[in-house]
């Protein structure tokens, strides 16, 4: 338990200091969130379009993909603001610069994770807001639900993404490949579920995290109930042990020294 | 300038473009992930157009012809590396100073190397654009003919990408971080230049605001070429697209010449 | 009494997939790739009390970074028995964390963009500090450093020297038992080296911790440390004091004399003129041959002397000697 209250002490100083850092430099900052905030906005406009000249796609109005943005445009804001860490992991094995986290009593995961942070993630945060706003979702009622899909797509995020990265224990550099990969994940999630069809959903759910980003929390703001938030939760739940476990087994080879060349 | 010096700039100027073309073979994955990503994006946008259904607007253009203009738009798009990132890790570097004697000359290395890794994924997004749109369109386009003119309409928008992801790197001169600018670029690319879907689906007003910006040579004009075999549009779109790089070339230079000026006062 | 670190027989041995040639080598080796063994520690051995400060010294890929990282826990050792502050150091990492400390010259611990302080509030929260004991150990230390400016300052507009100074700090806030230094004056100027090694001296003793630095520039060893370990192809050359080191190796001094006459000669068994300047006079002792007292005293009786110095060689001969195989030699004097 104590262990547990000292972890969780730990976690709360290295957000801190990470938000510290990302607002040391201001200008880069606001530049980044509004930017990507607009960036946001203006990618909409596509879908906005094609809902404004086709009213439905399959089952689905301009309101659902608005939610669907709202749902993982913040997830995954939050995550490259909170563990914005994940972006170098793979560069961070292969360097060695893992090392002195190594040294020390706390979780190196985590302290990678938390090590950086990508402004541009709270204009994504903001514009989801907006877009939940303009799909009237936004009252109290639904805050809660709101907070739990948001969370859970963020979590999943994140420990995808550090899971992707933590195969350059095994290949050496993947950093290109991990983004690669988020990037895919962020794709897929941000088209309609319904357009999929069995085999893809397949994929989806497991290969890569698309649904616990995003169908599986967006469900919950649709739809909410115990079941969904139980969805949500489980596939957030599901990609962070993924994470650890990829994780703590690249450790355990990086710690016999059998690296890419690894030498003296 | 005479011949022999013309001939001597052309030959660093390919020596670039070639180490760039083997850079971007290393970059394998990456390149990968746009053969895949082409892929990705023509099944799921298939499938958008089969849930939309056929209730349509568009005279003549079916859901097969969407999915090649798509292969056509994305084509040149996914071609065109993120070029600003060179020019944007120099000024971070701080030893842009000594390269920066000749601005022009500097600038035109950097769209240089960017033409070569162009031209190597032209071939790789090509052939895997070709491939899933044959695949998931059930054949080639209504009239296959128009393919042909879409070639050389597709390097117009390269060039047009180009110059623009060139500039943007050049802003990082005043603002370090030139990403969100790209940013903001690339979303008005997607939407004014019909990126997704022909300008012909917008609203009126939208396709006039559109039509006044370069941003559609750069994916409608070629993608359009899906539609059916129409040489006449070809060349109005070429003329046009010709225009706009003119432009976009002076701008650069511009640019280019400020960029100098800003780091004379700045210091290195 | 403990010992602080405890080696018996480490051997690490490296698996290394083979460099392939060509395409057909590419694809062997993502299917069954070729490895051998590279031994970067083969058969080392030691023990250092507490309070000990011992340098850890060899050419690259001597094997003094692998070593390091096993006794830091970062590698497990392929066999061989090691003790960090009693504890395992490949199994118990975790406890082992809050009783070490590093500081790694080419990697920094601090943040970038904010001020040291803001780093060590949140090593306060890794180490898992008493609010008002970490403050006052922060206090103590900011003071002993003399980085109350500078910690204040954003971590990317402080020198290399001052940034060093702040690592330092911030690798002893827990009050480690052992204090692991790898390179910790790379890259620094002579001042700045100077300041580090007394600064780790002093703190050191004050503290009782150990020291274990590696480390290519032998001033850190002779200024730092009274121990020597050094290591040459994963295998334990010496292990000497550093004084001893000198004695035992190069058995030479040299002598520097500064006289009224303009020149001056010497013939005595063992000892070599340099080339000099005028009034200057170099003089090479062969320990072996003579005292260094009767050559003074030759000197002294036999010109107006001005100035004399009595000099070792510069630790780099030494150590290039051990590295060449040079056997110890026995020293007069």
């Amino acid at each position: 338990m104590q262990r547990l209250i000292a972890n969780l002490r730990f976690a709360r100083a290295l957000v801190v200091t990470n938000l510290r850092a990302s607002l040391a430099l201001r200008a880069s900052f606001w530049l980044q969130a509004a930017f990507m905030a607009g960036n946001n906005f203006a990618f909409f406009t596509m879908w906005w379009i094609l809902f404004a000249r086709f009213k439905t796609l399959g089952s689905w109005r301009v309101d659902d993909m608005l939610t669907l943005f709202g749902v993982v445009a913040p997830g995954f804001g939050l995550a490259v603001a909170l563990a914005g860490g994940a972006r170098t992991l793979a560069r961070g094995i292969v360097d060695g610069e893992l090392d002195p986290l190594l040294v020390q009593p706390k979780s190196p995961l985590l302290h990678w994770a938390g090590s950086a942070s990508a402004a541009s993630g709270w204009g994504d945060l903001a514009s989801g807001i907006g877009m939940l706003w303009l799909a009237g979702r936004l009252d109290w009622a639904n805050a809660p639900f709101i907070a739990l899909a948001i969370a859970a797509s963020a979590v999943a995020f994140a420990a995808s993404s550090l899971a992707f990265q933590s195969l350059a224990f095994w290949l050496g550099d993947v950093e290109q490949l991990a983004l690669q990969l988020r990037d895919f994940t962020l794709n897929f999630a941000l088209y309609p579920q319904p357009l999929f069809g069995g085999a893809i959903q397949l994929l989806l759910y497991t290969l890569l995290p698309a649904a616990a980003v995003g169908f599986l929390p967006v469900a919950v703001v649709r739809a909410p109930s115990v079941w969904t938030c139980a969805g949500a939760l489980a596939g957030a739940v599901a990609w962070g042990a993924v994470a650890v476990g990829i994780f703590a087994l690249g450790l355990r080879r990086y710690e016999s020294g059998s690296r890419f060349g690894a030498r003296g | 300038m005479t011949a022999q010096r013309l001939g001597r700039v052309t030959a660093k100027y390919l020596a670039f473009a070639r180490a760039a073309g083997r850079r971007a073979r290393a970059q394998r994955w990456s390149l990968l992930g746009r053969t895949v990503f082409i892929g990705i994006v023509l099944f799921v946008f298939s499938r958008i157009w089969a849930a939309i259904g056929p209730r349509d607007g568009l005279p003549g253009i079916g859901p097969r012809d969407l999915i090649w203009y798509l292969a056509l738009t994305e084509w040149p798009v996914l071609s065109v590396p993120q070029a600003f990132l060179a020019i944007e890790a120099d000024v971070r570097s701080g030893d842009v100073a000594v390269r920066l004697v000749r601005p022009v000359a500097y600038v035109g290395a950097h769209l240089a190397e960017a033409a070569g890794e162009t031209a190597t994924r032209l071939v790789f997004v090509g052939s895997s654009a070709f491939t899933f749109a044959y695949f998931i369109a059930g054949g080639l386009p209504a009239d296959p003919r128009g393919l042909l003119l879409a070639l050389p309409l597709v390097l117009l928008a390269c060039v047009l990408l180009l110059l623009s992801v060139t500039a943007i790197g050049v802003t990082s001169f005043w603002v370090v971080d030139s990403m969100p600018f790209f940013w903001i670029w690339q979303k008005l690319m997607f939407v004014l230049g019909g990126l997704l879907f022909p300008l012909e689906l917008y609203p009126e007003w939208l396709q006039r605001v559109a039509r006044a910006t370069p941003f559609p040579y750069m994916c409608w004009g070629p993608g359009s070429m899906a539609f059916g075999f129409a040489p006449g549009r070809a060349l109005v779109n070429a003329a046009g697209g010709l225009a706009w790089a003119a432009a976009l070339a002076a701008g650069l230079v511009a640019l280019s010449r400020g960029a100098r000026a800003r780091l004379s006062v700045n210091g290195g | 009494m403990d010992l602080a670190i405890e080696l018996d027989s480490l051997r690490k041995v490296f698996r290394v997939s083979e460099r392939t040639q060509g395409l057909a080598g590419a694809l062997r080796g993502l299917f069954a790739p070729r490895m051998r063994d590279v031994v970067a520690v083969d058969g080392v051995s030691f023990a250092i009390a507490p309070g000990e400060r011992v340098a850890f010294v060899g050419p690259n890929g001597a094997g003094k970074s692998t070593t390091l990282k096993v006794l830091s826990g970062i590698l497990r050792p392929t066999s061989g028995r090691v003790r960090v502050a009693g504890l395992e150091p490949g199994r118990d990492r975790g406890a082992l964390g809050y009783r070490i400390g590093a500081v790694f010259g080419q990697r920094s611990q601090l943040w970038l963009h904010l001020p040291a302080l803001d780093t060590f509030d949140l090593l306060a929260r890794v180490y898992e500090l008493e609010p008002a004991e970490y403050r006052a150990r922060r206090d103590e230390l900011v003071r002993a450093f003399d980085i109350a400016e500078v910690a204040q300052k954003p971590v990317r507009q402080l020198s290399l020297g001052e940034r060093m100074r702040c690592e330092l700090a911030a690798s002893l806030l827990h009050r480690p038992e052992i204090l692991f230094l790898d390179e910790p004056t790379i890259g620094l100027d002579v001042v700045a080296k100077a300041t580090i090694r007394d600064l780790v001296r002093e703190r050191c003793l004050r503290d009782g911790c150990t020291v274990l630095l590696t480390s290519h520039d032998t001033g850190d060893m002779e200024r730092v440390c009274e121990r020597v370990l050094v290591i040459h192809r994963g295998r334990l050359l010496l292990d000497r004091p550093v004084d001893a080191l000198r004695k035992s190796f190069i058995p030479r001094k040299r002598i520097s004399v500064v006289s009224e006459e303009a020149e001056l000669s010497f013939d005595l068994p063992g000892v070599v003129q340099l080339p000099s300047a005028p009034h200057r006079t170099e003089l090479e002792v062969d320990l072996r041959a003579i005292g260094v007292d009767r050559v003074v005293s030759r000197i002294v009786a036999s010109a107006r002397v001005l100035d004399l110095s009595v000099e070792d060689p510069p630790m780099e001969e030494i150590v290039t000697a051990i590295y060449a195989g040079a056997a110890p030699a026995e020293a007069t004097g």
